[in-house]
Formats: C-alpha cells, sequence, structure tokens
C-alpha cells in the first residue's frame, strides 16, 4: 500500500522537479536585478512574456494579423536573435529610465518598472492579439518514458537549460571582468566607483544581461505552457517567489526556491485530483500563492537568507 | 476635538458650493454619459484618495488594493443572494474588506518598502485563483469562471447611485484631512520621513500603519461595492485585477503623491483619459503606461508638485499670506 501512494507520487515529483527548473530561469533576471540594483522590476514577468511572443513570431510568422510565411524558425534557436533585442532592450531601460528613477525616490523606480510592464503587455496584445497562444514545435508534446514514468520532453529540456544558465552565470560573474565589476558594484557602491569601475555602465549590463535570462526564460515558458499577453504577472509573482522562499540575492537559494515551488504545484494539483476536486488546473497555481504567502509570513528573509 | 475642526477649515465655501453643483446635477438635465464619467471619477477618488494615504503618507506601496476591492464586491453579491438588503452588503463588504486587512497584515507587514509592495502583490493574484475555484452560490455561473450577476440591484435608479459615489467621494476626502491632522497623520508622517527615528521618539510605529491599512481597506471596500452596484455583475478576473492598481497609481502619481489635491486631479485626468482614450482602446495601455513613466521621470511631484513650483504660483502664495 504504501509503495503504491509512493510510485504514485514519483509522477509529480519529478515533474515538480523538472518545472522548478523552468521557474528558476524565469527567476534568474530577477534576483541578479535584484542583487545588484536592490530594485524589484515589476515588469520581468511582461519582459518575459515579450521573449515567448517574439520566439512565437519567429515561428509562425504571425503578426498584426497577417503572416509571415518565410519565417518558421525554431523558437530556441530564434533565442539567436531574441536575446540580443531583449538584451538591448534592458540596456535602454536602465540606461535611460531606471538610473533616473532611483535618483528621484524610492517608489519612483516601481512605478516606472509598473509603467514599463503595461507597455510590453499591450505591445503584445496590439502585435499578437489577447488570445492564448502556444510554441507547439514538434518536440513540444513529445514524452519519453523512464521505467514506469512518463516524463515530457520539454519539462526535462527546462531543467537542463536551467542549470546550463545557472553555471554560466556563476563562471560569468566569478572570472570575467564585467562579472567581477557586478559583484563589486552590488557590495558597496561608492567603493566600487571609486576603484574606477563605472557604475552607472555595469548597472545597464546587469539589466541587460537580466533580460537575456529573460528572452531564454520566455521561449521555454512558450515551450511548456500556453501563454496571454498578460500572464507576465503571474510568473514574475512566481519568481518573486522563488527568490524570497530561497533567500534574495542567493544561487543556492534560487535552486531550491524553484524547486518547492516547482513541487508545491505538481503536489498540490496531485492532492487535488486524488481528493476528485474540480479545477485542479486553477488549484495548483493557489498552492503556490500561498506558499509564498506562508512563507513571507514565517520567514521573510527566506529559508537561505541571514 | 474642537481643535482638529478648527485646523479643518479653510476654503470651505468654494468647496461646499462645488459639492452642491454635484449633487443637484443628475436632477438638471445633463446626458447620462457624463453622470457615469463623474460617478467614475468619484469611484476612482475614493479609490486613490486611500492608496494615497498609503503610499504618499504611511510609505506602504501596497498592490493589494484589488483584493479588497474584489472581496468588497463578492461580499456584497453574496449578501444580496441571500436576500440581504443591498445597503446592509455594501457595509459587510466593507467590514470584510477590513478584516482581510487585518489577516494579510500578519504576512505582510513584516516586509518592507519594495517586498511590502511585491508581498502584496501575491495577495490579489491568489484571490484570484479561490474565487475561479470556489462557487459560493449555487445560482446561475455566467461566463467562463465564477460570475455572478448582483440581485436586486435593479431597483437602484441612476441618481441614487451616483449620489452613493459622490457620498464615499466627499466621506474620503474628508477622511484623509481629519487624518492628516490628526494624531494619527502627524504620526504617520514622522513615520514615513525616517521610521527609526519616529520609534525611538515613542511612536508605535506598526500600529499606524496598521491602522492606515485597515482604514484603506474599508474605504476602498466600499467604493469597489458601489462600483458593483452600478455594474450589477462580478467576475474574478476583473475583480481581483491589476488595472484597479494601475488606475490608483496613475490618478495618484499624475495628481501629485503625499499631496491632498493629487487624487483629485489625478482622476479628473484618469477619468478624461477614459474618455478620450475610447476611440483607442487598442492601444490606451501603451499610452497610460507611457505617461507614468514619463510624469514620474520629469514631475515626479504630479501635476499639483509641477504648478506650485512655477512662478506664478509662488508669487500668488506670497501675495496671500502677505
Amino acid at each position: 500500500m504504501a509503495l503504491e501512494v509512493l510510485s504514485d507520487l514519483s509522477t509529480p515529483l519529478i515533474m515538480g522537479i523538472l518545472l522548478g527548473g523552468l521557474y528558476i530561469l524565469i527567476a534568474l533576471g530577477l534576483s541578479l536585478v535584484f542583487g545588484v540594483m536592490k530594485l524589484i522590476n515589476v515588469a520581468h514577468g511582461d519582459l518575459v512574456i515579450l521573449g515567448t511572443y517574439f520566439a512565437f513570431f519567429a515561428m509562425t510568422g504571425e503578426i498584426l494579423g497577417h503572416r509571415l510565411t518565410f519565417l518558421g524558425i525554431d523558437p530556441i534557436v530564434s533565442l539567436v536573435i531574441g536575446l540580443p533585442l531583449l538584451f538591448a532592450i534592458g540596456f535602454a531601460i536602465q540606461k535611460y529610465l531606471m538610473s533616473r528613477a532611483v535618483q528621484i525616490s524610492m517608489e519612483a523606480p516601481l512605478i516606472i518598472a509598473f509603467g514599463i510592464s503595461l507597455i510590453a503587455q499591450n505591445v503584445c496584445q496590439r502585435l499578437w492579439t489577447p488570445y492564448s497562444r502556444g510554441l507547439t514545435t514538434s518536440y513540444a508534446l513529445k514524452s519519453f518514458s523512464v521505467g514506469a514514468f512518463h516524463i515530457p520532453l520539454v519539462y526535462l529540456l527546462d531543467f537542463i537549460c536551467a542549470v546550463i544558465v545557472m553555471l554560466i552565470l556563476r563562471e560569468f560573474l566569478r572570472r570575467t571582468y564585467l562579472g567581477k565589476a557586478i559583484n563589486a558594484t552590488s557590495q558597496d557602491r561608492r567603493a566600487a566607483h571609486l576603484m574606477g569601475i563605472n557604475t552607472g555602465r555595469v548597472y545597464a549590463f546587469a539589466f541587460a544581461i537580466a533580460m537575456a535570462t529573460a528572452a531564454i526564460a520566455g521561449v521555454f515558458l512558450g515551450l511548456t505552457f500556453p501563454f496571454t499577453p498578460t500572464s507576465g504577472v503571474s510568473f514574475l509573482i512566481i519568481a518573486f517567489g522563488v527568490i524570497i522562499i530561497g533567500g534574495l540575492g542567493s544561487m543556492l537559494g534560487t535552486f531550491v526556491g524553484g524547486m518547492i515551488l516547482g513541487l508545491a504545484q505538481t503536489l498540490g494539483g496531485h492532492v487535488l485530483n486524488e481528493l476528485g476536486l474540480p479545477g485542479a488546473a486553477t488549484g495548483q497555481y493557489l498552492f503556490l500563492y500561498v506558499m509564498v504567502l506562508v512563507v513571507l509570513g514565517l520567514r521573510p528573509q527566506g529559508i537561505f537568507g541571514r | 476635538m474642537g481643535n482638529i475642526a478648527h485646523r479643518l477649515r479653510g476654503a470651505l465655501i468654494p468647496l461646499a458650493a462645488v459639492i452642491i453643483v454635484l449633487a443637484v446635477l443628475p436632477m438638471a438635465a445633463v446626458p447620462r454619459s457624463w453622470l457615469l464619467y463623474l460617478f467614475l471619477f468619484f469611484v476612482y477618488l475614493a479609490m486613490a484618495n486611500m492608496w494615497n494615504l498609503l503610499c504618499g503618507y504611511s510609505g506602504l506601496i501596497s498592490l493589494c488594493q484589488p483584493a479588497f476591492i474584489g472581496l468588497a464586491g463578492y461580499t456584497l453579491v453574496i449578501s444580496a443572494w441571500w436576500g440581504l438588503p443591498i445597503y446592509l452588503g455594501i457595509l459587510i463588504g466593507a467590514i470584510v474588506a477590513a478584516a482581510f486587512a487585518l489577516l494579510i497584515s500578519i504576512p505582510v507587514f513584516r516586509l518592507r518598502g519594495i517586498y511590502f509592495a511585491i508581498g502584496t502583490l501575491v495577495v490579489p493574484e491568489a484571490l484570484k485563483y479561490l474565487f475561479l475555484l470556489w462557487r459560493p452560490i449555487g445560482g446561475t455561473i455566467h461566463g467562463g469562471g465564477a460570475g455572478y450577476v448582483l440581485k436586486g440591484a435593479t431597483v437602484f435608479s441612476t441618481w441614487e447611485i451616483y449620489w452613493l459615489a459622490l457620498g464615499i467621494a466627499i466621506a474620503s476626502s474628508l477622511c484623509i484631512r481629519i487624518i492628516l491632522r490628526s494624531r494619527l497623520g502627524l504620526g504617520l508622517a514622522s513615520v514615513r520621513d525616517n521610521d527609526r527615528t519616529a520609534a525611538s521618539s515613542g511612536i508605535n510605529v506598526f500600529k499606524l500603519k496598521l491602522y492606515s491599512f485597515v482604514i484603506s481597506a474599508f474605504i476602498t471596500g466600499i467604493a469597489g461595492t458601489i462600483f458593483y452596484v452600478y455594474q450589477q455583475y462580478i467576475e474574478p478576473t476583473s475583480a481581483f485585477s491589476v488595472r484597479w492598481t494601475m488606475i490608483l497609481i496613475l490618478a495618484t502619481v499624475m495628481g501629485g503623491m503625499s499631496t491632498e489635491g493629487g487624487p483629485i486631479i489625478g482622476a479628473v485626468i484618469v477619468v478624461f483619459l477614459h474618455f478620450l482614450l475610447a476611440r483607442y482602446a487598442g492601444i490606451s495601455l501603451i499610452i497610460q503606461g507611457t505617461l507614468l513613466v514619463a510624469i514620474m521621470l520629469l514631475i515626479p511631484q504630479g501635476l499639483i508638485g509641477f504648478i506650485r513650483k512655477t512662478q506664478a504660483y509662488q508669487s500668488l502664495f506670497q501675495l496671500a499670506h502677505r
């Protein structure tokens, strides 16, 4: 009996861990911007969705109701253009908007990010209609079986990609000049400035790199879930949950936070299914959000925070 | 109390004149669309006033106002289905919103500044999913989610709803005026400027912030229920929508945060934008977002702050105080 329950749980467990990979991927950019600039970019979710829509455009060629048939680029390949594009957008946002906003008041960057999020939502809606879309590639629906359980291929891709991006980001922050400069600036801006680091530029690059990870996250999000122009808010909250559970600014924490939220979602959905309750698909998100609120209430500095 | 009454004076006569004109307006033969825009102005003004109290005066960047609006609205609809009168439903809705504010203050008040903002952002999203799942009433369900019609609201005339909204707009402005001139307001101002100094001078920071949070939930709840009396229909996705937050931020920031007149001017602009952008519905968010960013960068003190800084105002001010 116990074994039966266990094997029953193994599929949601594995799915949860793999799904956690996607959430980590989305949270990395938010975490980087927060760690360096002490700024929560509330437009992060919508910019991730912008990345998703760009991949959608590259794949289907659909824009403003027209269909450009010569396109048909695989979403992952489309990152060759999508990644630099979001990198540039991120650089511009920090350089022209955020750098001024931080000098005005504490809430100014938040309100400006809010404005950017509205603009991004409306742009997606205008260019690609408010309907729910998905990046349905040939491999998006495939699954493979290991022993007794079937795992969707994209979930595995999410996880592998998250690990790769995390490792690259870590090595980049440790080994390159720019990475070290970002680290130094996040620790003490004035000291870094006195050591001859152009901190304004470092901020702009940090934001741009965060947006580049958002582009990657956007593509994998689109492969995993259907999306609409307003999906950004839910994913912003999930990403925020990931970094708050793990403790802000800690890479290991982000990893664990992603796992916990992924598991909370799949296990929550599983329990609802087992109990025979309707609406398991909606209910699992409720589990996620309540989880975030509970962690905030019990331990606002996160599990790994000091 | 007499002291407060004394502090409340100032520009009373022109204000009273404006209020009387607004109150008798439905009886004059004005177009119905005007009344609608004025109604929206009153509701937004009440909500923006409360957001200004939180963000402008208490240093709480609250993004969970839709939670209060939606919860109060749903409470009203549910109590109407139970056969309770609408007015009682409005009151119960506001009480539920205030009680909910008390409840969520336990987790979110442990957060500060920007963390508080995101912590509160989670709340309406969670409620949205809850109300998509939960079917509180067995009646007919409209739309994909758990949308309900407000029973018994058809007896209300346009006038009555208009006056209700006017009432809450005046009450909320008066409430802000009283709060700012009471001990609570002075305490809040000191907390906003420097909470450590305030705390060490014997001010109970937590209590003050909690008071303003609960008051704001209560009045935002009333304004929300009045909106749903007008709309006669509630549905989770729009009730707990980020759009509410956007309207409140837009109104307060454009008019001028931390000023009493800010939300009034801001709400006028927001309603005017509604009217103006109705033809460009497809890109209205782009325009509003751009305005928000531009105003925050160019005139962070809002229109009121901008006017106060101009030469003409300064010289007028000096003349008046000579």
